[in-house]
């Protein structure tokens, strides 16, 4: 009698597949080097914070409210990444068809994938925690290592929570739709997040304590709410019960959702988006290089998830409206808008190297073009000019109000611009940085390495341009130091 | 070259001359193969006989170690572009971009060939009523069946009309009045006057379609010629086309 393979096994495959996919491995090996050694200098930096907070106890209700605070906001990135991993899930990977189609119960991959998804985001806070948990334990604060069952409890409840929304909205709209409302909600999680990170900058420090002074919990702990902040500060029966608590939410979800789900029938394939008939305007382009241009910027702007991650990417833009605004300063800078170069320049560079990733990621017949009478450059010339394209549209409005403020920053801005695209897209063109998911039994393309250059790259452009848009390159630090 | 020779290859559609091609082993070896404008030739060999990648050089993707590839009288190694203008290939596996639309997509494959913008159109539309996909023509590509792509993937190959196509595993995929309809289509082709190579595993459709069948084994051309003369050649004047692949590649 046949025996289909059980969950550990496939929890296995699982594991194993998202391991092999991962940053990590994915990595180009020269690169482990540097990673080991930013690991060895965030552990000694944790070890520096630990310090501080051996030296200098707070109260337990302080310490409840500042863990409730980091278990809220984790719980809002999690969920926000969790969202996009379970319709990617269920719509993104060809193997999902492959192992629903085996004799293997739908109703246990789903569980194995959700699992999987719980894994996937929690492992890089446990990652981070994790430093700061060694480093109290180092100074017998033992409490500290709770945040390794604790981020993994909260991943299994976020992970549930996400599938059930994803599976519930299913039910209503199509995948499609259901996958554009799951980056919304990333994106509205994102901003909503940075939002309230800066409200310190308009809310009076005095309104702000007695916000937070109301949040405090009482001499009963907190209760329910305060629950997982109690099992993160160590509180055994606390953490117990948090750990029952995210089990239960999932096999519930897991059982009355996502089983359900599974076992009617889902595919990768089994949709088909509708066209919209302007998308294509009735017009052919006359030449190959508009043609290509025309293919490059429709898969650029049908990237999945491209408008959340222009708007991830586009965070630099706040400072330059706060400065704008009047509401950004810093001692020695005067109204600051020369910093708005170094922002912009820093941007551009972030964005081409992001546009030029998506377009090598979405790059899936090369072989097309050369076929083609055309030269072997003009698909490489067209994605570039393409990425170039996106990236000056986007930067086009607060380009154009910084420079109204500040015509003299001009030269500065075209020149930094110009460099810094010039150079990321070029090295994206080489090593893009890991974006696209591959498809079932193809190669990913992407490299933390094409990652790191670039960000370094566009560092180094917007430090030159600092330099010379400057009166004062390091007044502000002196400033702030003095 | 003696003058008869001369005009024979530069009246042939394709005229391949000592075509070598190894990876660490022999793929190709010092093949010739000669078509004429018109004609329908099958290359039929078991897996690993050299067929695709004799395809893609002809085709320009790859270049041979030795020998010499001319269609229509272009020299494919020294003129590449003059030479892919009027080709066309399609690989066995559809080379599509999933998140454009069939219209989207012959309107890129129309601006990599440099057809005339208004005459690009209205053969998109003419082909896409022929294959049955005017109803998709604004849908991406990344719902369609196999057969879908496989249509979407000719229509490209015939919007810029070529003289020469070059066809791996063509009709996979296909479902049967599709696959009528795709043969009937090819067919039409060469009556104007293109000629086309095709490889497949599908021996029925090299013998109903083909006018020459070469086979390939090894990288090296077996036997050629049609249906009869392949017969005679492998000694089986009553056997099928099947038995004739089968005793001349030895694969029974």
């Amino acid at each position: 009698m046949f025996a289909a393979p059980g969950f550990p096994w496939l929890l296995r495959h699982e594991l194993r597949v998202l391991w092999r996919s991962s940053i990590l491995v994915r990595t180009h090996r020269h690169v482990i080097i540097p990673v080991l050694v930013s690991g060895a200098l965030f552990q000694g930096i944790a070890l520096l914070l630990a310090h501080q907070v051996v030296a200098h106890p707070i109260s337990q209700p302080t310490l409840l409210l500042a863990a409730n605070i980091n278990i809220v906001f984790l719980f809002a990135l999690m969920f926000s990444k969790a969202m996009t991993s379970s319709i990617d899930v269920i719509y993104g990977r060809g193997d999902a068809d492959f192992l629903l189609a085996s004799p293997i119960p739908p109703g246990r991959v789903l569980a194995v994938r959700m699992l999987g998804v719980a894994a996937s985001i929690a492992a890089p806070w446990m990652l981070l925690g994790g430093v700061f948990g060694n480093a109290l334990a180092i100074y017998g604060q033992f409490w500290g290592l709770s945040v390794y069952p604790m981020f993994f409890a909260e991943a299994l409840l976020v992970a549930a929570l996400a599938f059930a929304v994803v599976v519930v909205l299913l039910r209503f709209i199509s995948p499609q739709a259901t996958r554009r409302t799951g980056h919304t909600l990333a994106l509205l999680t994102g901003v909503g997040i940075f939002i309230i990170g800066q409200l310190p900058r308009f809310v009076p420090k005095a309104t702000l304590g007695q916000f937070w002074w109301s949040l405090l919990p009482g001499p009963d702990g907190g209760g329910l709410p305060f629950l997982f902040a109690r099992g993160l500060i160590g509180q055994p029966d606390a953490l117990a019960s948090a750990l029952a608590l995210a089990l239960a939410g999932f096999c519930i979800v897991w059982f009355f959702l996502a089983k359900p789900f599974a076992d009617g029938v889902i595919s990768a394939v089994a949709s088909r988006p509708r066209g919209r008939a302007d998308a294509q305007n009735g017009k052919f382009r006359a030449s190959p290089f508009a043609a290509t241009i025309a293919k490059d910027m429709r898969l650029l702007f049908r990237f999945p998830g491209i408008v959340t991650q222009i708007i991830y990417r586009s965070l630099t833009l706040v400072p330059v409206v706060l400065i704008l605004a009047g509401r950004f300063h810093m001692g020695g800078m005067g109204n600051g808008m020369a910093a708005t170069v170094p922002l912009l320049v820093f941007l551009a560079g972030q964005l081409g190297l992001f546009f030029i990733s998506v377009l090598a990621g979405c790059e899936t017949i090369p072989e097309l073009a050369l076929t083609a009478p055309v030269p072997a450059s003009t698909p490489q010339r067209a994605a570039l000019a393409a990425s170039a394209y996106a990236t000056i549209f986007i930067l086009a409005a607060p380009a154009l109000a910084v420079l109204a403020r500040a015509p003299e920053l001009l030269l500065a801005l075209i020149i930094g611009v110009t460099g810094v695209l010039f150079s990321n897209l070029l090295l994206g063109q080489k090593m893009p940085i890991p974006l696209v998911r591959a498809q079932f039994g193809k190669t990913s393309t992407g490299t933390v390495l094409g990652l790191i250059l670039g960000v370094s790259v566009s560092s180094v452009w917007s430090l030159i341009t600092w330099v010379a848009v400057a009166p004062n390159p390091l007044a502000w630090l002196i400033n702030t130091h003095s | 070259m003696d003058g008869v020779n001369a005009r024979v290859i530069s009246d042939s559609a394709l005229n391949v001359r000592g075509l070598s091609k190894s990876f660490g082993r022999k793929v190709v070896e010092n093949l010739d193969l000669t078509i004429q404008p018109g004609e329908f030739y099958a290359l039929l060999g078991p897996n690993g006989a050299g067929k695709t990648t004799t395809l893609r050089m002809i085709a320009g993707l790859m270049r041979p170690d030795a020998g010499s590839i001319e269609v229509f009288g272009r020299d494919v190694l020294a003129d590449p572009l003059e030479a892919k203008s009027i080709m066309a290939w399609i690989p066995d596996e559809p080379l599509l971009y999933d998140k454009l639309s069939p219209l989207e997509y012959l309107e890129f494959i129309a601006g990599l060939w440099r057809v005339e913008p208004k005459l690009a159109l209205e053969r998109a539309n003419e082909l896409l009523e022929t294959l049955g996909l005017w109803p998709h023509r604004h849908e991406r590509c990344e719902g369609f069946s196999r057969g879908m792509k496989q249509k979407t993937v000719l229509a490209g190959a015939l919007i810029h009309k070529p003289k020469f196509l070059l066809l791996d595993e063509p009709l996979t995929g296909l479902d049967a009045a599709a696959s009528r309809l795709v043969k009937d289509l090819l067919l039409a082709e060469t009556q104007k006057g293109a000629a086309i190579i095709l490889t497949t595993h599908i021996l029925e459709v090299a013998e109903r379609l083909a006018t020459r069948i070469g086979i390939l084994s090894g990288g090296a051309l077996l036997a050629q010629g049609d249906l009869a003369a392949l017969k005679t050649q492998a000694g089986l004047e009553h056997g099928s086309l099947e038995d004739v692949f089968l005793h001349l590649t030895k694969t029974i």
